[in-house]
């Protein structure tokens, strides 16, 4: 499912935001999958409770939802915040101030255990990743949607790369 | 090699936590029966004789298909009201509306047994909000009443 996939659920997000619980559990069924999709990478062992959180709160403001076209970027934004407010929580991970040391897409590729590679990152940076190489968005509009400045990411990502590289074959 | 990214579990009590926030008025009742996920189950779906069991508002229940091939029941309560619900049966997750009820019920293996959800209640029409009256109460009480009778049936 990628952000093009974006007029599909138009139909059954307005017969959810009228009242039709029948409707809302078949959107539910839709968006559990893609929700868990995006906590899972992001969360890492909070993923659970970030889908679940991502979801209560999908629901809780689902008729709020002005443009029924927009669902599926709304719940990745939502389940984005959840995730990377869980994993902070969780304190199993250090903060970071800037999204230098991102892997490459290649580097993610190519990776045997990319949960070893996710778990060595901020979740910020998780996040970074899963909006790139799963969701299929650019640095600049990835790190918008988590309100992180990106300026430099292009600049910095061969440093990075070396970085990353480096940490990756200690 | 296309590496594979971890996918967050979404089991069907969270579903049914999810989908209740979107209910106005509806609250969650959980709790845990010391018995197999099977064993619970097989009472759950049983919805024809063992509905009314857990239930108290449902005195019989029929099922039909639908022309679209949806799962319908036909319940008569016990003032002998009748209701006409769409229904959604899969292993651990019912989901039922009519135009003045609303139930669902969730379970999932957990360590002692099974945990269960329960959600419901009497519903505006028309809208997804149930009428605020006890419902946690009534929850509560029915997957009292859904334990006794999985121990019942032993």
């Amino acid at each position: 499912m990628t952000v093009t996939e974006a007029d599909d659920l138009v139909p059954l997000v307005l017969r959810a935001q009228r009242g039709d619980a029948m409707a809302m559990s078949e959107l539910l069924s839709v968006l559990a999958p893609y929700a868990a999709r995006v906590c899972g990478p992001i969360a890492l062992a909070d993923g659970a409770d970030a889908a679940q959180e991502t979801l209560i709160a999908v629901f809780r403001n689902l008729r709020s939802l002005q443009d029924p076209a927009a669902c599926r970027g709304w719940v990745r934004a939502i389940a984005v915040r959840e995730s990377v407010r869980l994993a902070k929580r969780s304190a199993r991970s250090t903060p970071v101030e800037s999204l230098e040391h991102l892997p490459s897409r290649a580097d993610v590729e190519q990776a045997a255990d990319i949960h070893d590679v996710l778990a060595r990152l901020s979740p910020e940076h998780r996040a970074v990743i899963v909006l790139r190489d799963l969701e299929g968005l650019d640095e600049v509009r990835a790190a918008a949607l988590l309100s992180v400045p990106v300026g430099t990411v292009k600049s910095r990502l061969h440093r990075a790369r070396d970085t990353f590289r480096k940490a990756w074959s200690a | 090699m296309k590496p594979s990214w971890p996918v967050a579990e979404f089991d069907q009590v969270r579903r049914l936590r999810a989908l209740a926030a979107g209910v106005s008025g509806a609250a969650v009742a959980e709790r845990t029966v010391p018995e197999s996920f099977d064993r619970v189950w097989e009472i759950v779906a049983d919805l024809e004789h063992e509905l009314g069991a857990f239930e108290p508002d449902m005195r019989t229940i029929r099922l039909r298909r639908g022309p679209d091939g949806a799962l319908l029941a036909d319940a008569r309560g016990r003032l002998g009201l009748r209701a006409r619900f769409r229904v959604e049966l899969e292993p651990g997750w019912l989901w039922m509306q009519s135009r003045f009820l609303m139930i669902g019920v969730a379970a999932v293996p957990a360590p002692g047994g099974t945990l269960v959800a329960a959600t419901g209640g009497f519903r505006i029409p028309g809208r997804a909000a149930l009428f605020p009256l006890a419902v946690r109460h009534a929850n509560a009480r029915a997957l009292r009443r859904l334990a006794a009778r999985v121990e019942d049936r032993g």
